[in-house]
Formats: C-alpha cells, structure tokens, sequence
C-alpha cells in the first residue's frame, strides 16, 4: 500500500511547553489507524499540527508527496484532509442538511449540487431523516455523527476523527464502529484519536501511541497492547512487568 | 393574515410581498406632495442600508459600527466627480460603488484580525476617522461641504433631470430612483443567501474553526461580505447625495448613521430577507413622525418617544420584528415547530432563522 500520511520529526512547541516532540510515523492508503494515549499525551496538538489548525515547530508533515507543514487548514482540506473535533463544533443555528452543505461546497460551487451530494451522505450515516432539525437539537451522538457526515461532504482521501466515541454509550459506540468500518470500506484512510484503548483496537490496522508528546510504541493492535511502556503509560509504572494484558 | 388550508406558507409570503411591491409601485400617486413621500423616500433608503450591512452583519456575523463610512465614500465619489470634471452621478454611482469596495477590503483586512468587541470598536474608529479627515480636506471642501449647482433649463429655473440624477420639480423620481435601489439591495441578499456565498457567511458566523475545518477560507470571505456591503451602501450614498443636492462630512459618515443603519436591521431581524424592511417600515416614520410632531422648539421630546419604542421592541421582540411573524404562525396552526418549516437552505422571508423553535 502507498504510503498516504507520512509524519518525519514534528515537534510542537507552546512557549516552554512542548507538546510534542519528535514524532514520526506513516498512514498507508486504505488503512484505519490509531492514534491513542492517556489524556495530554498530545494527541489533539499532533492533529491540530496535521490539519492546519496549527503549525508544526519542527518537523515535515506529507500528504500525498506534498509537504503539507504549516498550510493553513482550509488548504490542507483540499488537498484532501478533513476532521472532526474533539469537543464538537455543530453549527447550532443551521440546520443538519446545510451543516454538511457546507462540507459539500468545498467541492462545487453550485448550491444543488451540494446539497444532493449531502443528501447522499446523510442517507450514508443514518442522518437524513433528521435533516431539517437544528444542530443545537441534536444530541451529543448525532452531534458527532453530523460532524463526520460533514468531514466526509469535503471529499477527503484522509479523515481524522478525534475522539468520536467519547460520550458515546455502548449502543452509540457500536454504531460509530460500523460507520467507521463502512466509511474505511469506500476507500478513505481514517486516522482516529482515541484514549479509550478498547474502542480503537478491534477496528484499526495499526497503532501509534503517544506518551508526554512522544512516539512510545507502533505497530499492530494486538502487538501494541503487550508493549511494556504502552502499560505503564497508560496505568503507571508499577504496572510495568506488563502481567495482565489490557 | 389567513390563509386557506393546504397553501404553504411560503405562498402567502410571496403574496405579501406581490401586495408590498404593489403598494410601493402606486404610493407616489396618493402621496405626492408633502412629507410622506419623504418619509416614504427615507424608508427605502434605510431598508436598503439596512440590507447592505445585513449582508456584513446579519449573514457573516461582522457587526459594522462604521457602514457610514462607506455611505460618505459613495456619496463623495460621485459629488466631487459631478463638481469638478461634470461627470453624471449614473457614472458616478459604480465608480463610487467599487472605490468604497476596494477601500473596505484594504481597511477591513486588518479589522479581521481583531477578535469580538474589537472589531466592531475598530469600525465605529474608522467612520469617525474618516469624518475628521473629510472635514479637514481641502480637495472636498472640507466641513463646509459642497452643494450640487441645480440644472436649469432653458428658462434658468432649475429642472429635472433624469441624465443628472436630479429633479427640482417634484420628488416623484427620486422615489422610484431609490425604489429600484432597494430592490437592488434586497435581490442582491437574496441572491447571496441562497448561493455559496451565503452558506458561507452562516458557517463563519456560526463557528470559525469549524468552517475553516471545512475548507471556508474565513478571511476571504469575510472580505468579500464588506465589499458586497460597502459597495451597496456606496451606491446608497450617491443617491442621497442627489436627494440633499449638498453633502458634508457630518451628513453622509457621522456615527448616529453607522449606529441607525445597523439599528433598523437588528430589530427588524438580523440575518432575515425581510428583517431590514421592517426594521425600516417601523423605525424611520417614528423617527421622522415624532420629530416633526414634537420635536420643535429643542425640547428633544421626539428622541425620547423613538428611544421608548427602540426599548420596548428590543424587550419584547429581542429577534427582532420578523420574529412576531413566527408567532402568529405558532397560533394558528399547533403542528411542527416554527423553526423547521422554511426550506433548507435558505434564510427564511419572514421569521428569525434558528430562533423561536
């Protein structure tokens, strides 16, 4: 598989704060890779770095063969890269349709156009029948659901998805890990930010997981969780002789 | 406002606004003389600047203190084209339009750096910059202003002329003149609503990192909202210079101005179609029926009625006027909310979108 995603030194640093350091790793096409770590592992900085939200201190970020570091985020979506937020960003006042128009309209200029191709997507994740509510109606999993629907009307080759499962019940949970098994299946690569470990493992190809804004462990879910530092990372250092698997 | 069962009510919308055009195409022939048409005259002026800054601050959100700045700017292209090379105001006006556009996006571009409250504080800095600097520049007479010479015809008496965009004789003209520019006003916030454009301006109003997040270049789009609004309210300024026949500094870009422009379309209904003519319909006769019923001898007694009434439509009706619309509406029928009936997309004709449901 091509390599899509290709990390090689990044670092980001706040004032005397670094938030991460040094990382590298790659995304294949047509993977679903996770990205995990404990809260304020710098999970969300390395994603905000990738989107454009911010620019990496040091460090190259390649998509595609081009180097995408410090583009700013609307950019960076065209060339084919979209996410979704950690704590959501609905825009409340509009309703669900005309949210993901909005996604649409990164790739056409004609109003029925975009809102053909949101029709289609909402169908896709289950949303349609609530296209003319509000999105200050919905509750927090359709919230989610919208945003992703949304990320996914820009047409990206790459869709990151930062914690989606967070605040989701089981029922929820379950159903975003179809949608995203679905959404891996029409050929989008899918980077997912998760600290819930269980969530992340049954659906993803290969993980990377940061610590204190480092690359701690790579490499295959079920290889990931035996890893002695991912352990300890995760439930302290003296857990570390690594007995239990998580 | 009843309709028969079974008509949307999107119908009877465009049956109001059949009603509306009607009554604003035949109003000059019942009212030619005397101050209704002036009255009149005002309305559609501040409907349309009313719709202008919509445009900026009702769809993209951008709260403008300084629109008159763009007002002066119009009406100073075109008035010191017409004193100092006799050039028609029908030139004047786009010339007008795309100097006070050019002149937004190079002063708006920094503005948008500033966050909330800053940038609106930046604006109401630049209308009271430029009337200083208006005031003291000597090329545009400076505070004294300059009076348009009257066109006369063969006998000296000063004339109408349509080629001049001025008329001496009777207002009528003037009327339809600023009629067709409302209705430039209002079809262009149409158009914009429900484009691309106007998706955009939501989405940027709504949340910033998320439309970024979707690939909205915020700034240029931002930057493409002021222009639309300066160009507007520039042409607006042509006009009313034409109307006055003399314009200064103080009359075309003082701060009550920004602030009544941006007053009509809040309480009439930010970001509405219809919101701005409301506001307009409403505001401008109280202004002007309370200043001249009791606004004589200084005694300021009009400002206080205007300022009551500003008061209690903001405590009553704080989604402005066109909110009153989806009360009716929840009256009469008990089915599903107010807000979900109005097509997707779109910026309801009346009601406040996302309000009231």
């Amino acid at each position: 598989m091509p390599v899509l995603l290709e990390l090689s030194g990044v670092s980001k640093r706040f004032g005397g704060l670094e938030a991460n350091h040094d990382v590298s790793f790659t995304v294949e096409e047509g993977q679903i890779v996770g990205l995990i770590g404990p809260n304020g592992a710098g999970k969300t900085t390395l994603f905000n770095c990738i989107s454009g939200f911010f620019p990496p201190s040091s460090g190259t970020i390649r998509f595609a063969g081009q180097d995408i570091g410090g583009w700013p985020a609307e950019r960076v979506l065209r060339a084919g890269v979209a996410r979704t937020f950690q704590v959501v960003r609905t825009f409340a006042e509009m309703t669900v349709l005309d949210n993901v128009m909005i996604g649409a309209f990164a790739r056409t200029n004609r109003t029925a156009e975009a809102r053909e191709r949101a029709l289609e997507l909402l169908a896709f994740t289950g949303l349609v029948a609530k296209s003319h509510a509000f999105g200050s109606d919905l509750t927090i999993a359709d919230k989610k659901r919208l945003e992703l629907t949304r990320a996914l009307a820009t047409g990206p080759r790459l869709l990151m998805l930062d914690e989606v499962m967070a605040g989701l019940n089981p029922v929820e949970r379950t159903q975003a890990v179809e949608l995203i098994r679905a959404i891996g299946e029409r050929g989008v690569t899918v980077l997912l930010v998760e600290h819930v470990m269980e969530v992340v493992m049954p659906i993803s190809d290969h993980i990377v997981v940061l610590d204190s804004g480092q690359k701690i462990a790579e490499g295959l879910p079920t290889d990931v969780v035996r890893n002695p530092d991912v352990i300890a990372a995760y439930l302290g250092d003296k857990y570390r002789p690594a007995e239990e698997t998580a | 406002m009843s309709t028969a069962p079974g008509q949307s009510p999107r119908r009877w919308q465009w049956l109001l606004l059949g009603a509306l055009g009607l009554v604003a195409l035949v109003f000059p022939l019942l009212f030619e003389r005397g101050s209704w048409l002036n009255i009149a005259i005002l309305v559609l002026l501040y409907a349309a600047l009313a719709q202008a800054w919509n445009i900026l601050g009702g769809f993209a959100g951008q709260i403008s203190l300084g629109n008159a700045a763009f007002f002066g700017v119009g009406a100073y292209t075109s008035t010191v084209m017409l004193d100092r090379w006799n050039v028609s105001p029908w030139l004047g006006m786009p010339v007008g339009a795309l100097v006070a556009a050019i002149f937004a996006v190079a002063v708006f571009f920094p503005f948008f750096r500033l966050g909330g409250h800053y940038f609106a504080i930046a604006t109401i800095a630049l209308g009271e910059i430029l009337l200083v600097l208006f005031s003291n520049w000597g090329y545009v007479r400076g505070a004294r202003g300059i009076t348009i010479p009257f066109v006369r015809g063969p006998d000296r008496r000063p004339t109408d002329s349509w080629a001049y965009l001025q008329f001496n004789d009777s207002r009528v003209p003037y009327y339809y003149v600023v009629l067709g520019l409302a209705v430039l006003a209002f079809t262009v916030a149409i158009a914009v609503n429900r484009s691309k454009l106007g998706y955009y301006f939501r989405a940027i109003k709504n949340d910033q990192q998320a439309a970024r997040s979707l690939g909205v270049p915020v700034l240029r789009y931002k930057l493409i909202a002021v222009a639309i609004s300066a160009a507007l309210t520039a042409v607006l300024g042509t006009f009313y210079a034409q109307y006055l026949l003399f314009i200064d500094p103080e009359t075309t870009m003082r701060l009550e101005l920004s602030v009544l422009i941006a007053l009509v379309a809040i309480l009439g209904g930010v970001g509405t179609i219809i919101g701005p003519l409301l506001g307009a319909v409403v505001l401008i006769p109280a202004a002007e029926i309370s200043r001249g019923q009791f606004g004589g001898s200084g005694n300021t007694l009009d400002l206080v009625l205007y300022g009551g009434l500003i008061i209690l439509i903001s405590v009553f009706q704080p989604n402005g006027l066109v909110a009153l619309s989806s009360r009716f509406r929840r009256r009469r029928e008990a089915g599903p909310p107010a807000g979900t009936r109005h097509e997707p997309g779109e910026a309801p004709l009346v009601g406040a979108p996302g309000g009231n449901h």
